[in-house]
Protein backbone atom coordinates (compact mmCIF):
# COMPACT_ATOMS: atom_id res chain seq x y z
CA UNK A 1 0.00 0.00 0.00
CA UNK A 2 1.36 3.34 -1.04
CA UNK A 3 -1.78 5.42 -0.72
CA UNK A 4 -2.68 8.49 -2.74
CA UNK A 5 0.20 10.79 -3.57
CA UNK A 6 -1.36 13.67 -1.68
CA UNK A 7 -1.36 13.60 2.06
CA UNK A 8 -4.66 13.28 3.86
CA UNK A 9 -3.52 15.55 6.66
CA UNK A 10 -4.96 19.00 7.06
CA UNK A 11 -3.25 21.77 5.18
CA UNK A 12 -2.38 23.43 8.45
CA UNK A 13 -0.49 20.32 9.36
CA UNK A 14 -1.62 17.33 11.31
CA UNK A 15 -1.56 13.62 11.80
CA UNK A 16 -3.45 10.88 10.14
CA UNK A 17 -3.58 7.25 11.03
CA UNK A 18 -4.71 4.11 9.34
CA UNK A 19 -5.19 0.44 9.81
CA UNK A 20 -4.64 -1.64 6.76
CA UNK A 21 -4.55 -5.08 5.29
CA UNK A 22 -2.51 -6.09 2.31
CA UNK A 23 -2.20 -9.28 0.38
CA UNK A 24 1.00 -9.28 -1.58
CA UNK A 25 2.45 -11.66 -4.07
CA UNK A 26 5.72 -11.43 -5.92
CA UNK A 27 8.32 -13.65 -7.47
CA UNK A 28 11.72 -13.87 -5.85
CA UNK A 29 14.60 -15.55 -7.51
CA UNK A 30 17.29 -17.52 -5.73
CA UNK A 31 20.54 -18.76 -7.09
CA UNK A 32 18.82 -21.10 -9.47
CA UNK A 33 15.17 -21.16 -8.53
CA UNK A 34 12.26 -18.77 -8.68
CA UNK A 35 9.69 -18.77 -5.92
CA UNK A 36 6.30 -17.18 -5.62
CA UNK A 37 6.21 -15.36 -2.32
CA UNK A 38 2.97 -14.47 -0.58
CA UNK A 39 2.52 -12.21 2.38
CA UNK A 40 -0.50 -11.06 4.30
CA UNK A 41 0.09 -7.93 6.25
CA UNK A 42 -1.95 -6.19 8.91
CA UNK A 43 -0.58 -2.88 9.95
CA UNK A 44 -1.20 0.31 11.80
CA UNK A 45 0.07 3.51 10.28
CA UNK A 46 0.75 6.93 11.69
CA UNK A 47 1.58 9.84 9.45
CA UNK A 48 2.19 13.52 9.62
CA UNK A 49 1.69 15.84 6.72
CA UNK A 50 1.13 19.47 6.00
CA UNK A 51 0.08 21.95 3.34
CA UNK A 52 -1.27 19.18 1.19
CA UNK A 53 2.21 18.78 -0.22
CA UNK A 54 4.15 16.34 1.88
CA UNK A 55 3.86 13.55 4.35
CA UNK A 56 6.02 11.20 6.33
CA UNK A 57 4.63 8.01 7.67
CA UNK A 58 5.49 4.90 9.58
CA UNK A 59 3.83 1.55 9.94
CA UNK A 60 4.06 -1.27 12.39
CA UNK A 61 2.34 -4.51 11.68
CA UNK A 62 2.49 -8.24 11.44
CA UNK A 63 3.01 -10.33 8.40
CA UNK A 64 3.15 -13.96 7.53
CA UNK A 65 5.27 -15.46 4.80
CA UNK A 66 4.80 -18.25 2.31
CA UNK A 67 7.44 -19.23 -0.18
CA UNK A 68 6.18 -21.66 -2.73
CA UNK A 69 8.41 -24.59 -3.56
CA UNK A 70 11.09 -23.51 -1.14
CA UNK A 71 11.60 -27.11 -0.09
CA UNK A 72 10.97 -28.71 -3.44
CA UNK A 73 13.72 -31.12 -4.25
CA UNK A 74 15.33 -31.15 -7.62
CA UNK A 75 17.00 -34.44 -6.81
CA UNK A 76 15.29 -37.76 -7.28
CA UNK A 77 17.15 -39.05 -4.24
CA UNK A 78 15.57 -36.52 -1.92
CA UNK A 79 11.93 -36.67 -0.90
CA UNK A 80 10.45 -33.97 1.31
CA UNK A 81 7.30 -33.91 3.42
CA UNK A 82 6.09 -30.69 1.82
CA UNK A 83 7.22 -28.16 -0.70
CA UNK A 84 6.34 -24.74 0.62
CA UNK A 85 7.80 -22.64 3.36
CA UNK A 86 5.21 -21.17 5.70
CA UNK A 87 5.52 -19.07 8.81
CA UNK A 88 2.98 -17.11 10.77
CA UNK A 89 2.87 -13.58 11.99
CA UNK A 90 6.04 -11.65 12.57
CA UNK A 91 6.48 -7.95 13.16
CA UNK A 92 7.54 -5.61 10.44
CA UNK A 93 7.98 -1.88 10.14
CA UNK A 94 7.70 0.56 7.29
CA UNK A 95 8.87 4.11 6.82
CA UNK A 96 7.93 6.32 3.95
CA UNK A 97 7.64 9.83 2.66
CA UNK A 98 5.66 11.37 -0.13
CA UNK A 99 5.49 14.72 -1.85
CA UNK A 100 2.73 16.13 -4.00
CA UNK A 101 2.40 18.95 -6.44
CA UNK A 102 -1.10 20.03 -7.51
CA UNK A 103 -1.22 20.87 -11.19
CA UNK A 104 -4.73 22.24 -10.94
CA UNK A 105 -7.76 21.76 -8.77
CA UNK A 106 -8.31 18.27 -10.13
CA UNK A 107 -4.98 16.79 -11.09
CA UNK A 108 -1.69 16.57 -9.36
CA UNK A 109 1.50 14.57 -9.43
CA UNK A 110 3.50 13.16 -6.61
CA UNK A 111 6.36 10.93 -5.70
CA UNK A 112 7.05 8.63 -2.80
CA UNK A 113 9.72 6.46 -1.31
CA UNK A 114 8.92 3.65 1.06
CA UNK A 115 10.95 0.97 2.75
CA UNK A 116 9.96 -1.99 4.89
CA UNK A 117 11.87 -4.40 7.06
CA UNK A 118 10.89 -7.47 9.01
CA UNK A 119 12.14 -7.35 12.56
CA UNK A 120 12.10 -11.10 13.06
CA UNK A 121 13.23 -14.11 11.16
CA UNK A 122 10.76 -16.45 9.55
CA UNK A 123 11.40 -20.09 10.34
CA UNK A 124 9.95 -23.33 9.07
CA UNK A 125 10.92 -26.98 9.23
CA UNK A 126 11.08 -29.64 6.61
CA UNK A 127 11.66 -33.34 6.87
CA UNK A 128 12.08 -36.21 4.49
CA UNK A 129 14.57 -38.67 3.25
CA UNK A 130 17.69 -38.15 1.29
CA UNK A 131 19.38 -41.16 -0.20
CA UNK A 132 17.16 -43.33 1.96
CA UNK A 133 18.26 -41.62 5.18
CA UNK A 134 15.77 -39.48 7.06
CA UNK A 135 16.60 -35.83 7.61
CA UNK A 136 15.07 -32.80 9.23
CA UNK A 137 16.13 -29.28 8.54
CA UNK A 138 15.11 -25.75 9.47
CA UNK A 139 14.93 -22.92 7.06
CA UNK A 140 15.24 -19.36 8.27
CA UNK A 141 14.37 -16.39 6.13
CA UNK A 142 16.31 -13.45 7.49
CA UNK A 143 16.52 -9.78 6.71
CA UNK A 144 13.48 -9.58 4.49
CA UNK A 145 13.32 -6.00 3.36
CA UNK A 146 12.25 -3.91 0.44
CA UNK A 147 12.43 -0.38 -0.81
CA UNK A 148 10.08 1.26 -3.29
CA UNK A 149 10.17 4.47 -5.22
CA UNK A 150 7.38 5.67 -7.44
CA UNK A 151 5.56 8.56 -8.96
CA UNK A 152 1.85 8.91 -9.22
CA UNK A 153 -0.86 10.96 -10.81
CA UNK A 154 -3.88 11.82 -8.77
CA UNK A 155 -7.31 13.01 -9.83
CA UNK A 156 -9.79 14.43 -7.38
CA UNK A 157 -13.29 13.70 -8.57
CA UNK A 158 -16.64 14.63 -7.01
CA UNK A 159 -17.89 13.18 -3.75
CA UNK A 160 -14.46 13.42 -2.20
CA UNK A 161 -13.06 10.56 -4.23
CA UNK A 162 -9.45 10.48 -5.28
CA UNK A 163 -8.17 8.24 -8.02
CA UNK A 164 -4.48 7.64 -8.38
CA UNK A 165 -2.10 5.52 -10.38
CA UNK A 166 1.51 5.39 -11.37
CA UNK A 167 4.62 3.30 -11.88
CA UNK A 168 7.16 2.36 -9.29
CA UNK A 169 10.47 0.60 -9.03
CA UNK A 170 11.42 -1.59 -6.14
CA UNK A 171 13.99 -3.89 -4.69
CA UNK A 172 13.37 -6.81 -2.36
CA UNK A 173 15.89 -9.03 -0.70
CA UNK A 174 15.99 -11.78 1.86
CA UNK A 175 18.46 -14.42 2.93
CA UNK A 176 17.31 -18.01 3.29
CA UNK A 177 19.37 -20.29 5.49
CA UNK A 178 18.98 -24.02 5.63
CA UNK A 179 20.25 -25.64 8.83
CA UNK A 180 21.98 -28.35 6.84
CA UNK A 181 22.92 -29.04 3.30
CA UNK A 182 20.31 -31.26 1.70
CA UNK A 183 20.90 -32.47 -1.86
CA UNK A 184 18.19 -31.26 -4.18
CA UNK A 185 17.00 -28.40 -1.97
CA UNK A 186 18.31 -24.98 -2.90
CA UNK A 187 20.93 -26.73 -4.95
CA UNK A 188 22.33 -28.14 -1.78
CA UNK A 189 23.48 -24.72 -0.63
CA UNK A 190 23.03 -23.64 2.97
CA UNK A 191 22.42 -20.03 2.16
CA UNK A 192 20.51 -18.53 -0.67
CA UNK A 193 19.89 -14.89 -1.35
CA UNK A 194 16.40 -14.18 -2.65
CA UNK A 195 15.79 -11.08 -4.75
CA UNK A 196 12.87 -9.74 -6.71
CA UNK A 197 12.55 -11.13 -10.20
CA UNK A 198 11.18 -7.93 -11.65
CA UNK A 199 12.07 -4.40 -10.70
CA UNK A 200 9.18 -2.37 -12.03
CA UNK A 201 5.52 -2.32 -11.20
CA UNK A 202 2.43 -0.24 -11.33
CA UNK A 203 -0.11 0.78 -8.76
CA UNK A 204 -3.58 2.22 -8.89
CA UNK A 205 -6.10 2.98 -6.23
CA UNK A 206 -9.03 4.92 -4.99
CA UNK A 207 -9.45 6.90 -1.78
CA UNK A 208 -12.94 7.68 -0.55
CA UNK A 209 -13.96 9.89 2.33
CA UNK A 210 -16.30 8.17 4.74
CA UNK A 211 -17.11 11.18 6.88
CA UNK A 212 -16.19 12.16 10.42
CA UNK A 213 -12.56 12.10 9.46
CA UNK A 214 -12.52 8.54 8.26
CA UNK A 215 -11.55 7.43 4.81
CA UNK A 216 -11.17 4.25 2.83
CA UNK A 217 -8.34 3.39 0.49
CA UNK A 218 -8.31 0.46 -1.88
CA UNK A 219 -5.23 -0.16 -3.93
CA UNK A 220 -3.87 -2.70 -6.35
CA UNK A 221 -0.30 -3.28 -7.44
CA UNK A 222 1.13 -5.33 -10.22
CA UNK A 223 4.71 -6.38 -10.46
CA UNK A 224 5.35 -9.95 -11.39
CA UNK A 225 2.23 -10.89 -9.52
CA UNK A 226 -0.84 -9.01 -8.39
CA UNK A 227 -1.18 -7.55 -4.94
CA UNK A 228 -4.02 -5.66 -3.31
CA UNK A 229 -4.67 -3.88 -0.09
CA UNK A 230 -7.11 -1.74 1.75
CA UNK A 231 -6.88 0.69 4.61
CA UNK A 232 -9.27 2.68 6.74
CA UNK A 233 -7.77 6.02 7.58
CA UNK A 234 -8.52 8.71 10.10
CA UNK A 235 -7.45 12.31 9.74
CA UNK A 236 -6.95 14.41 12.85
CA UNK B 1 19.51 -6.61 48.01
CA UNK B 2 18.34 -3.95 45.63
CA UNK B 3 14.85 -4.13 47.06
CA UNK B 4 16.21 -3.67 50.57
CA UNK B 5 18.26 -0.70 49.43
CA UNK B 6 15.21 0.78 47.77
CA UNK B 7 13.18 0.37 50.95
CA UNK B 8 15.97 1.94 52.99
CA UNK B 9 16.05 4.95 50.69
CA UNK B 10 12.30 5.25 50.96
CA UNK B 11 12.41 5.13 54.73
CA UNK B 12 15.15 7.75 54.85
CA UNK B 13 13.22 9.96 52.50
CA UNK B 14 10.10 9.48 54.53
CA UNK B 15 11.71 10.60 57.75
CA UNK B 16 13.49 13.42 55.99
CA UNK B 17 10.17 14.62 54.69
CA UNK B 18 8.03 14.31 57.78
CA UNK B 19 10.68 14.75 60.42
CA UNK B 20 12.50 12.21 62.49
CA UNK B 21 10.96 10.80 65.66
CA UNK B 22 11.23 13.27 68.45
CA UNK B 23 11.12 16.24 66.15
CA UNK B 24 8.18 18.62 66.45
CA UNK B 25 5.01 17.47 64.75
CA UNK B 26 4.11 19.13 61.52
CA UNK B 27 2.37 22.41 61.97
CA UNK B 28 -1.31 22.84 61.35
CA UNK B 29 -0.95 24.09 57.87
CA UNK B 30 1.95 22.04 56.81
CA UNK B 31 1.23 19.82 53.95
CA UNK B 32 0.59 21.09 50.52
CA UNK B 33 0.17 17.97 48.52
CA UNK B 34 -1.98 14.99 49.12
CA UNK B 35 -1.57 13.73 45.63
CA UNK B 36 2.09 14.47 45.16
CA UNK B 37 1.59 15.79 41.75
CA UNK B 38 -0.22 12.87 40.35
CA UNK B 39 -2.71 15.43 39.23
CA UNK B 40 -3.24 15.87 35.60
CA UNK B 41 -4.31 18.76 33.51
CA UNK B 42 -7.07 20.49 35.33
CA UNK B 43 -10.39 20.24 33.70
CA UNK B 44 -9.63 17.46 31.31
CA UNK B 45 -11.83 15.15 33.26
CA UNK B 46 -9.66 12.11 32.96
CA UNK B 47 -8.25 11.59 36.37
CA UNK B 48 -7.73 8.18 37.69
CA UNK B 49 -7.71 7.24 41.32
CA UNK B 50 -5.51 9.55 43.24
CA UNK B 51 -5.86 12.30 40.70
CA UNK B 52 -8.94 13.76 42.24
CA UNK B 53 -7.25 16.48 44.14
CA UNK B 54 -7.05 18.55 41.03
CA UNK B 55 -10.77 18.64 40.70
CA UNK B 56 -10.53 21.62 43.00
CA UNK B 57 -8.73 23.41 40.32
CA UNK B 58 -12.00 24.39 38.74
CA UNK B 59 -12.35 26.91 41.47
CA UNK B 60 -15.85 25.85 42.38
CA UNK B 61 -15.27 23.87 45.45
CA UNK B 62 -12.02 25.31 46.63
CA UNK B 63 -12.81 28.39 48.57
CA UNK B 64 -10.33 28.97 51.32
CA UNK B 65 -12.32 31.76 52.85
CA UNK B 66 -15.69 30.07 52.99
CA UNK B 67 -14.50 26.55 53.29
CA UNK B 68 -16.16 24.66 56.06
CA UNK B 69 -12.94 24.30 57.88
CA UNK B 70 -13.17 22.31 61.08
CA UNK B 71 -10.14 24.14 62.32
CA UNK B 72 -11.67 27.54 61.96
CA UNK B 73 -10.68 29.62 64.85
CA UNK B 74 -7.39 27.92 65.34
CA UNK B 75 -4.31 30.00 65.20
CA UNK B 76 -2.46 29.27 62.08
CA UNK B 77 1.28 29.24 62.47
CA UNK B 78 3.35 31.40 60.25
CA UNK B 79 4.29 29.96 56.95
CA UNK B 80 6.91 31.23 54.59
CA UNK B 81 5.12 30.55 51.37
CA UNK B 82 1.66 31.44 52.55
CA UNK B 83 -0.14 34.54 51.43
CA UNK B 84 -0.73 36.54 53.46
CA UNK B 85 2.13 35.36 55.57
CA UNK B 86 2.44 35.54 59.26
CA UNK B 87 -1.20 36.19 60.02
CA UNK B 88 -3.40 34.10 62.16
CA UNK B 89 -6.68 32.81 60.88
CA UNK B 90 -8.44 34.95 63.50
CA UNK B 91 -6.86 38.01 62.05
CA UNK B 92 -7.81 36.85 58.64
CA UNK B 93 -11.40 36.31 59.69
CA UNK B 94 -11.47 39.65 61.43
CA UNK B 95 -10.49 41.30 58.25
CA UNK B 96 -13.27 39.66 56.29
CA UNK B 97 -15.94 39.41 58.97
CA UNK B 98 -18.01 42.26 57.54
CA UNK B 99 -17.81 40.90 54.05
CA UNK B 100 -18.83 37.49 55.24
CA UNK B 101 -22.07 38.87 56.61
CA UNK B 102 -23.09 40.00 53.19
CA UNK B 103 -23.30 36.50 51.86
CA UNK B 104 -26.06 34.05 52.33
CA UNK B 105 -24.65 30.57 52.54
CA UNK B 106 -28.01 28.84 52.38
CA UNK B 107 -28.09 28.39 48.62
CA UNK B 108 -24.86 26.50 48.94
CA UNK B 109 -25.88 24.43 51.89
CA UNK B 110 -26.13 21.33 49.77
CA UNK B 111 -22.61 21.92 48.61
CA UNK B 112 -21.28 21.38 52.09
CA UNK B 113 -20.00 17.92 52.44
CA UNK B 114 -17.95 16.71 55.28
CA UNK B 115 -16.12 13.59 56.16
CA UNK B 116 -14.92 12.12 59.39
CA UNK B 117 -11.23 12.50 59.97
CA UNK B 118 -10.42 10.42 63.03
CA UNK B 119 -6.84 9.85 61.97
CA UNK B 120 -6.05 13.44 61.17
CA UNK B 121 -2.57 13.38 62.73
CA UNK B 122 -1.61 10.50 60.50
CA UNK B 123 -3.26 12.14 57.52
CA UNK B 124 -1.43 15.39 58.08
CA UNK B 125 1.78 13.46 58.34
CA UNK B 126 1.11 11.75 55.02
CA UNK B 127 -0.02 15.05 53.60
CA UNK B 128 3.27 16.58 54.55
CA UNK B 129 5.16 13.59 53.21
CA UNK B 130 3.40 13.81 49.87
CA UNK B 131 3.94 17.53 49.79
CA UNK B 132 7.63 17.19 50.34
CA UNK B 133 7.79 14.36 47.89
CA UNK B 134 6.26 16.64 45.31
CA UNK B 135 8.45 19.64 45.92
CA UNK B 136 11.67 17.80 46.56
CA UNK B 137 11.47 15.03 44.05
CA UNK B 138 8.55 14.92 41.71
CA UNK B 139 8.47 18.56 40.67
CA UNK B 140 12.18 18.86 39.85
CA UNK B 141 12.06 15.62 37.91
CA UNK B 142 8.89 16.69 36.14
CA UNK B 143 10.45 20.02 35.21
CA UNK B 144 13.43 18.27 33.69
CA UNK B 145 11.15 15.82 31.94
CA UNK B 146 9.12 18.72 30.60
CA UNK B 147 12.21 20.30 29.14
CA UNK B 148 13.31 17.07 27.53
CA UNK B 149 10.04 15.78 26.15
CA UNK B 150 7.82 17.86 23.87
CA UNK B 151 4.27 18.44 24.99
CA UNK B 152 2.61 16.38 22.24
CA UNK B 153 4.67 13.39 23.31
CA UNK B 154 3.74 13.91 26.94
CA UNK B 155 0.09 14.16 26.03
CA UNK B 156 0.45 10.94 24.07
CA UNK B 157 1.95 9.23 27.10
CA UNK B 158 -0.95 10.47 29.17
CA UNK B 159 -3.39 9.22 26.55
CA UNK B 160 -1.69 5.86 26.57
CA UNK B 161 -1.98 5.42 30.31
CA UNK B 162 -5.58 6.48 30.20
CA UNK B 163 -6.19 4.04 27.38
CA UNK B 164 -4.70 1.16 29.32
CA UNK B 165 -7.17 1.59 32.14
CA UNK B 166 -10.12 1.00 29.85
CA UNK B 167 -11.11 -2.23 31.67
CA UNK B 168 -11.63 -0.33 34.92
CA UNK B 169 -13.87 2.26 33.31
CA UNK B 170 -15.78 -0.26 31.26
CA UNK B 171 -16.44 -2.67 34.12
CA UNK B 172 -17.55 0.13 36.40
CA UNK B 173 -19.84 1.60 33.75
CA UNK B 174 -21.49 -1.81 33.56
CA UNK B 175 -21.65 -2.14 37.33
CA UNK B 176 -23.18 1.31 37.50
CA UNK B 177 -25.78 0.32 34.89
CA UNK B 178 -24.48 3.02 32.62
CA UNK B 179 -24.72 1.09 29.40
CA UNK B 180 -24.35 4.20 27.29
CA UNK B 181 -21.13 4.96 29.06
CA UNK B 182 -19.95 1.37 28.66
CA UNK B 183 -20.66 1.58 24.95
CA UNK B 184 -18.88 4.87 24.72
CA UNK B 185 -15.85 3.44 26.48
CA UNK B 186 -15.81 0.37 24.26
CA UNK B 187 -16.04 2.56 21.20
CA UNK B 188 -13.30 4.83 22.46
CA UNK B 189 -11.09 1.86 23.15
CA UNK B 190 -11.62 0.36 19.71
CA UNK B 191 -11.14 3.60 17.81
CA UNK B 192 -8.18 4.78 19.82
CA UNK B 193 -6.51 1.39 19.61
CA UNK B 194 -6.87 1.16 15.87
CA UNK B 195 -6.61 4.73 14.69
CA UNK B 196 -5.02 6.17 17.79
CA UNK B 197 -1.84 4.10 17.39
CA UNK B 198 -2.53 1.91 20.37
CA UNK B 199 -3.96 4.71 22.47
CA UNK B 200 -1.19 7.24 22.01
CA UNK B 201 -3.62 9.49 20.16
CA UNK B 202 -7.21 10.22 20.99
CA UNK B 203 -9.29 10.46 17.83
CA UNK B 204 -12.41 9.54 19.81
CA UNK B 205 -12.45 12.98 21.36
CA UNK B 206 -12.12 14.76 18.06
CA UNK B 207 -14.91 16.62 16.41
CA UNK B 208 -17.13 14.29 14.49
CA UNK B 209 -16.71 11.33 16.81
CA UNK B 210 -16.83 12.94 20.22
CA UNK B 211 -17.22 9.89 22.37
CA UNK B 212 -17.12 11.22 25.91
CA UNK B 213 -14.67 9.86 28.42
CA UNK B 214 -16.16 7.90 31.29
CA UNK B 215 -14.19 8.32 34.45
CA UNK B 216 -15.91 5.49 36.23
CA UNK B 217 -14.15 3.79 39.10
CA UNK B 218 -14.92 1.39 41.90
CA UNK B 219 -15.26 4.11 44.50
CA UNK B 220 -18.04 5.70 42.52
CA UNK B 221 -19.69 2.33 42.01
CA UNK B 222 -19.70 1.64 45.73
CA UNK B 223 -21.03 5.15 46.31
CA UNK B 224 -23.86 4.49 43.91
CA UNK B 225 -24.78 1.39 45.82
CA UNK B 226 -24.96 3.37 49.04
CA UNK B 227 -21.56 2.77 50.52
CA UNK B 228 -20.32 5.81 52.37
CA UNK B 229 -16.82 7.15 52.41
CA UNK B 230 -16.12 6.06 55.94
CA UNK B 231 -13.38 8.44 56.91
CA UNK B 232 -10.73 10.51 55.27
CA UNK B 233 -7.35 9.00 54.71
CA UNK B 234 -4.26 10.28 52.96
CA UNK B 235 -2.18 7.55 51.48
CA UNK B 236 1.52 8.07 51.02
CA UNK B 237 2.30 8.43 47.32
CA UNK B 238 -1.37 8.09 46.39
CA UNK B 239 -2.91 11.09 48.12
CA UNK B 240 -6.38 11.73 49.50
CA UNK B 241 -8.83 8.90 49.66
CA UNK B 242 -11.22 7.06 51.89
CA UNK B 243 -11.70 3.39 52.68
CA UNK B 244 -14.39 3.27 50.04
CA UNK B 245 -12.33 4.95 47.38
CA UNK B 246 -9.30 2.89 48.36
CA UNK B 247 -11.03 -0.08 46.81
CA UNK B 248 -9.80 1.43 43.60
CA UNK B 249 -6.28 0.46 44.52
CA UNK B 250 -7.15 -3.21 44.43
CA UNK B 251 -9.46 -2.74 41.49
CA UNK B 252 -6.85 -0.95 39.47
CA UNK B 253 -4.33 -3.64 40.21
CA UNK B 254 -6.67 -6.39 39.07
CA UNK B 255 -7.88 -4.67 35.91
CA UNK B 256 -4.75 -2.84 34.86
CA UNK B 257 -3.16 -4.84 32.04
CA UNK B 258 0.30 -3.71 33.11
CA UNK B 259 -0.15 -5.59 36.37
CA UNK B 260 0.13 -8.82 34.44
CA UNK B 261 3.36 -8.03 32.69
CA UNK B 262 6.18 -10.39 33.38
CA UNK B 263 8.67 -10.14 34.86
CA UNK B 264 6.82 -8.35 37.64
CA UNK B 265 9.25 -5.47 37.97
CA UNK B 266 8.49 -4.24 34.47
CA UNK B 267 5.30 -2.74 35.83
CA UNK B 268 7.14 -0.91 38.61
CA UNK B 269 8.14 1.89 36.31
CA UNK B 270 4.58 2.47 35.23
CA UNK B 271 3.36 4.61 38.09
CA UNK B 272 6.45 6.80 38.47
CA UNK B 273 6.45 7.58 34.77
CA UNK B 274 2.75 8.29 34.87
CA UNK B 275 3.18 10.58 37.86
CA UNK B 276 6.08 12.43 36.32
CA UNK B 277 4.37 12.76 32.99
CA UNK B 278 1.13 13.99 34.48
CA UNK B 279 2.92 16.36 36.81
CA UNK B 280 4.81 17.83 33.87
CA UNK B 281 1.48 18.68 32.26
CA UNK B 282 0.12 20.43 35.32
CA UNK B 283 3.09 22.16 36.88
CA UNK B 284 1.95 25.14 38.87
CA UNK B 285 -1.61 23.98 39.38
CA UNK B 286 -0.96 22.45 42.74
CA UNK B 287 1.07 25.41 43.83
CA UNK B 288 -1.83 27.68 42.92
CA UNK B 289 -4.20 25.60 45.00
CA UNK B 290 -2.12 25.54 48.11
CA UNK B 291 -1.14 29.18 47.94
CA UNK B 292 -4.78 30.14 47.90
CA UNK B 293 -5.60 28.02 50.92
CA UNK B 294 -5.43 28.97 54.58
CA UNK B 295 -4.92 25.37 55.50
CA UNK B 296 -4.09 23.30 52.45
CA UNK B 297 -4.84 20.10 54.27
CA UNK B 298 -8.39 21.16 55.08
CA UNK B 299 -8.91 22.74 51.70
CA UNK B 300 -7.78 19.64 49.89
CA UNK B 301 -9.80 17.40 52.11
CA UNK B 302 -12.95 19.40 51.51
CA UNK B 303 -12.25 19.73 47.85
CA UNK B 304 -11.60 16.05 47.50
CA UNK B 305 -14.77 15.00 49.23
CA UNK B 306 -16.89 17.47 47.29
CA UNK B 307 -15.36 16.38 44.06
CA UNK B 308 -16.05 12.76 44.78
CA UNK B 309 -19.59 13.54 45.79
CA UNK B 310 -20.18 15.32 42.52
CA UNK B 311 -18.63 12.47 40.62
CA UNK B 312 -20.96 9.97 42.27
CA UNK B 313 -23.90 12.26 41.60
CA UNK B 314 -22.89 12.57 37.97
CA UNK B 315 -22.64 8.83 37.65
CA UNK B 316 -26.00 8.44 39.35
CA UNK B 317 -27.59 10.67 36.74
CA UNK B 318 -26.28 8.39 34.03
CA UNK B 319 -27.31 5.13 35.64
CA UNK B 320 -30.33 3.23 34.42
CA UNK B 321 -30.98 1.91 37.91
CA UNK B 322 -30.17 4.84 40.11
CA UNK B 323 -31.08 7.94 38.15
CA UNK B 324 -34.71 7.98 39.32
CA UNK B 325 -34.02 6.98 42.86
CA UNK B 326 -33.75 9.38 45.70
CA UNK B 327 -30.25 10.47 46.37
CA UNK B 328 -29.10 8.33 49.19
CA UNK B 329 -26.22 10.77 49.51
CA UNK B 330 -23.96 8.52 51.49
CA UNK B 331 -21.36 11.23 51.50
CA UNK B 332 -23.73 13.73 53.03
CA UNK B 333 -24.69 11.21 55.65
CA UNK B 334 -21.15 10.87 56.78
CA UNK B 335 -20.46 12.18 60.24
CA UNK B 336 -18.85 15.58 60.55
CA UNK B 337 -15.15 15.89 61.01
CA UNK B 338 -13.91 14.78 64.33
CA UNK B 339 -11.66 17.77 64.75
Amino acid sequence: MFGPPQTMSKKTGGANTAIGYRYAEDTLKGDTDRHVVRQRQIYSQAAYGASGRWEIYGRVGVSDLQIADAFRSSSALTAVSRDSFEENWKFFGTLGAKAYYPVNSVFGVGAFVQGSCNFSNFTDEVGGTSGGAPFAADMKVKYLWDVNFGIGVQASVPYGIQLYAGPFVYYTEADAYLSGSVPGIQSGAEKTSLKNASAVGGFFGVAVGLGRGFGLQIEGQYTDRFSAGSAVTYTY
Amino acid sequence: MKVNLFILVLVIFFFAAVGFPGCPAPDAVCARLPEMGNGQVIGDGQWGRGDRLWAMGDGKSQDPVHAESPSAGEDVPARKDMKPSGRSQDAFQDEYKDEGQDYDDEPFADERVTIADPIEPFNRLMHRFNDRLYFWLLKPVAEGYKEAVPEPARISVKNFYYHLLFPIRFVNCVLQADLTGAGSEAGRFAINTVWGVGGLLDPSSNQGIELPKQNADFGQTLGLYGVGHGFYIVWPFLGPSSPRDSVDIAGEYVLDPLSYFTPWYTSLGKRPLKMINNASLSLGDYEAVIEAAIDPYIAIRNGYIQYRMKEVQARRDRSLFFRNRKNAAPEAADPPPAN
